[in-house]
């Protein structure tokens, strides 16, 4: 085979998009096979649906509640339409056709190396499900009573039944997970114990402190920030400390999510500012700033915050807003601009800050912390440099969202792996996040414009007087619609329209160059079945050559059968060009006159 | 004699199928284009296709001699495989497709028209190797306009045609899947009668289950309708070599009629 005609193999192998994950897929964290289970689910094939799932993530049922499914927001349904309503699809079969008797809780064979993880929240509980899944002794350590994390004290029960988190959890302990709850490190058990009695450490703690802001009063009596508030309220279903009327100040999900769940604390009266002029601005959802709405919260948009004014208690009285103008700068960077001219003042007794979370740094004082407090690890490895202890999740500033604090668990834990194995730590990991597919495909706008599935909602009226789930999920037949609008975005055009690649190759052709450049025997009849018609390179994006590569395969396979054909069959073609080119079926004559003058001569 | 400017070369499927189509072809193109010489030969592509690259290149050097003996600067063919091999290979010649110069000279006395009263549509196939050649697309359909006849055209038809499944040689080798590939085209066409300007993809029309005609056949017969009697599926390798020795008798005859 020429050099050249190398190249060009390689060039395809390198290029040709075939075997490139979907969009929704590389911009999961956790790679999930969205494109396989909502096109499951189409089929109606739920059962296979939930298994797919489950081959990546633990927490289905969970992350079909929860999950800001970054999926959905690359999805290219979104370009004709609303994008596929993934996370509901997700949790649909989770809840209907998971069966827990089935569930897989096999592991490698026991190792005797042990990893204790400190936080039981995604990051923690995934690292404990992949390092236990090989076999290794596992123990989980949480200073809370419950098991989740920020999943159990963070987001609340309307969103997230208990049970849910229960359940799912229980195959951690299913697998032969420890855990050891209510421990405090630091006081029951310190960091240096922990490096010294397990093998690996991955702290993996979240960030469970609210953020204050330096404003006028915010030391008064009925200030406080939303994650306390969120903690006590999952666990008590109580905040006694609250007033009647309460300001929550900020625009994400967190701010939405105190709000609503002080509206369910008896009777009481909820405004939320932000700084952003509308939903759509907002971090938070569109969707749950309308639940918000529906239950009744005052919404403030496009106010700052000036003072809390206390009064000779020090007890908060009312606080002080001015118009925010814009939040960003032309840079993108945070810096609001306000109107101080217009104010307005709210008669409340209490103040919510949902502006921000940091890492408690509660018994971790040995460890090294960022600028902004976030435990600093080693980008690649998640390794704090010179010691066998990790660091996962929002405790490293890597993760917002649970899914992506989840695949760095996944991550933490394959670096423990790696160091246990003493295999090299750092390469091939730049696909452990998400990341941009290399697929470019070109959305046809010719697709029918389907609506999406909407799930259905309790009344806001019943839903205000109880923590129970707000959202009731779809049934079978609204999820085989939506499956259905899925566009199974791949490339493969090729594959798809050429009988012969269809048949020789596995994913597409870059799979079968890839083989015969690894100097795999190819079947001659491979190179001996392409048509030659160039559709493939028609249709190709990037206009590869295939039908060149199979040309140059033959010559190759002609010069090693002593100047033949390897195929049977072409014994006729060599008959039939013989005789072609033989006298008996040739002969050149040239021009004679014409009888007759040609008339149309000149049309020419 | 006149000198000959231009040479005829109709291949190897063609006067396979049909010396009747040859021998027509010739004596039209003879009747308007005076100083058109002939060739009988094959131009050398399936030697190609297979890998056999050296014999390749000897045989086509015959082909060229023939070409240079009669001087002829122009060749025409009524095959897009010859089209493109001969572009390729003869960079002094001028290469002619059939279909982009009957648009010029004209059809056949007393053909215009002739399908206008048909009760029967063709699927056209265009052929794969000159889908990027949009002339020769519209060439062959002004002529089914000019003959009368009512065309279906497929959904993969001009630029993004689909091989007919003969291409590359994959039929000797492949027999099984050059079928599947031949059915699932002629499955494109709604219409039982497909025409086609190649006659291998003509005989892979036929294999893939349709009655179908070269264009050839619309050309000098016809009208053909439900009613006519439409040609095999292909004729037996002995039965196509009398075809071919039969079209080499007929150049002879035209060509040396003064």
């Amino acid at each position: 085979m020429t050099e050249q005609t190398i190249r060009t193999m390689q060039e395809l192998i390198d290029g040709c998009m075939g075997d490139a994950a979907p969009y929704c897929q590389a911009a999961c964290p956790m790679h999930t096979d969205v494109r396989g289970y909502v096109n499951l689910i189409g089929e109606g094939r739920f059962g296979e649906a939930i298994a797919l799932i489950r081959e990546k993530l633990f927490l289905p049922a969970t992350l079909g509640r929860i999950c800001a499914h970054p999926c959905e927001d690359s999805c290219k349904r979104g370009e004709v339409g609303a994008p596929m309503a993934i996370a509901a699809l997700k949790r649909f079969v989770a809840d209907n056709y998971d069966d827990p008797a089935k569930w897989d809780t096999a592991i490698e064979s026991e190792k005797p190396e042990s990893v204790a993880i400190i936080g039981s929240g995604p990051a923690g509980a995934q690292a404990a499900f992949d390092l236990r899944r090989k076999g290794y002794q596992v123990t989980i350590i949480d200073r809370l009573p419950v098991v989740g994390g920020m999943l159990r004290v963070g987001i609340p029960a309307y969103r997230l039944p208990r049970d849910i988190i229960e359940l799912e959890y229980s195959l951690l302990k299913a697998i032969g997970v420890q855990f050891r709850m209510n421990t405090h490190v630091g006081t029951d058990v310190t960091m240096e114990e922990l490096a010294e009695s397990y093998n690996a450490v991955i702290v993996a703690v979240g960030a469970h402190t609210g953020i204050m802001p330096p404003v006028p009063g915010h030391d008064a009596n009925g200030v406080f920030d939303a994650v306390t508030l969120l903690r006590d309220v999952s666990m008590t279903e109580r905040f006694d400390a609250l007033g009647s009327r309460v300001l929550v100040v900020g625009g994400g999900n967190v701010a939405i999510d105190a709000a609503r769940s002080v509206r369910r604390l008896d009777d009481r009266v909820v405004h939320l500012a932000c700084l952003e002029c509308n939903a759509g601005c907002m971090p938070a959802h569109d969707w749950e700033v309308d639940e918000a709405l529906d239950e009744g919260v005052s919404m403030h948009q496009g106010w700052g915050i000036v003072s809390i004014n206390t009064d000779r208690m020090n007890a908060v009285e009312s606080v002080t807003l001015k118009r925010c103008i814009s939040v960003f700068d032309a840079a993108g960077r945070f810096a609001p601009v306000y109107d101080d001219g217009e104010r307005k003042t709210i008669a409340v007794d209490s103040v919510v800050f949902a502006i921000g979370q940091k890492v408690d740094g509660r018994g971790l004082d040995s460890l090294p912390r960022t600028a902004r407090g976030h435990i600093a690890v080693d980008e690649v490895t998640l390794q704090i440099p010179g010691t066998s202890i990790f660091a996962a999740g929002d405790a490293t500033g890597h993760s917002v969202i649970a899914v992506e604090a989840m695949a760095e668990g996944r991550k933490a834990a394959r670096s423990v792996y790696r160091m246990f194995r003493n295999e090299n730590m750092r390469e091939d990991r730049d696909f452990e996040r998400a990341y941009k597919t290399a697929l470019e495909t070109e959305i046809s706008q010719n697709y029918v414009r389907t609506p999406r599935v909407t799930s259905r909602l309790r009344r806001a009226s019943e839903r205000v007087g109880d923590f129970a789930e707000v959202d009731l999920g779809i049934e079978d037949a609204q999820a085989l619609a939506e499956g259905g609008r899925c566009l199974s975005c791949e490339c493969r055009n090729c594959v798809k329209e050429c009988l012969m690649l269809e048949r020789y190759t596995d994913t597409c052709p870059k799979d079968l160059f890839q083989k015969i450049l690894n100097g795999e025997e190819i079947d001659p009849v491979i190179p001996y079945s392409c048509n030659m018609c160039s559709m493939c390179t028609v249709l190709c994006p990037k206009n590869y050559r295939m039908q060149d590569v199979f040309m140059e395969m033959r010559k190759d396979l002609v010069a090693q059968t002593g100047g033949k054909s390897p195929m049977k069959g072409h014994k006729a073609i060599y008959m039939h060009q013989k005789l072609g080119f033989s006298k008996l079926f040739n002969i050149t004559r040239a021009a004679s006159p014409a009888r007759v003058a040609p008339k149309k001569e000149t049309v020419r | 004699m006149s000198a000959t400017t231009r040479v005829f070369f109709p291949g190897c499927s063609l006067p396979s199928y049909n010396p009747e189509l040859v021998e027509k072809t010739l004596a039209f193109l003879k009747e308007r284009l005076p100083g058109t010489g002939s060739i009988l030969k094959c131009c050398g592509k399936p030697t190609k296709a297979l890998g056999q690259m050296d014999l390749f290149q000897e045989r086509y050097a015959d082909v060229q001699q023939e070409i240079d003996r009669l001087e002829a600067d122009e060749i025409i063919v009524a095959c897009q495989s010859c089209y493109l091999t001969m572009k390729a290979c003869s960079p002094n010649q001028k290469v002619t497709s059939l279909w982009t110069l009957m648009p010029e000279i004209g059809l056949p006395e007393g053909m215009t028209g002739i399908g206008a009263d048909s009760d029967i549509t063709f699927a056209l196939h265009d052929s794969c190797p000159t889908r990027d050649e949009s002339d020769i697309h519209d060439g062959v359909r002004w002529i089914m306009r000019e003959l009368g006849y009512e065309i279906e055209e497929l959904g993969h038809s001009r630029g993004l045609t689909r091989c007919c499944g003969f291409g590359g040689m994959v039929l000797p080798a492949n027999p099984e899947l050059a079928r599947e590939i031949m059915e699932r085209r002629a499955q494109e066409a709604k219409s039982d009668y497909m025409v086609t300007y190649c006659a291998a993809c003509r005989m892979s029309m036929a294999i893939g289950g349709k009655k179908a005609l070269h264009l050839l056949d619309l050309v000098f017969g016809g009208p053909w309708t439900s009613e006519s009697t439409y040609p095999e599926v292909g004729a037996n390798p002995i039965h196509a070599w009398g075809n071919r020795y039969r079209a080499k008798k007929s150049i002879k005859k035209i060509l040396t009629t003064v």
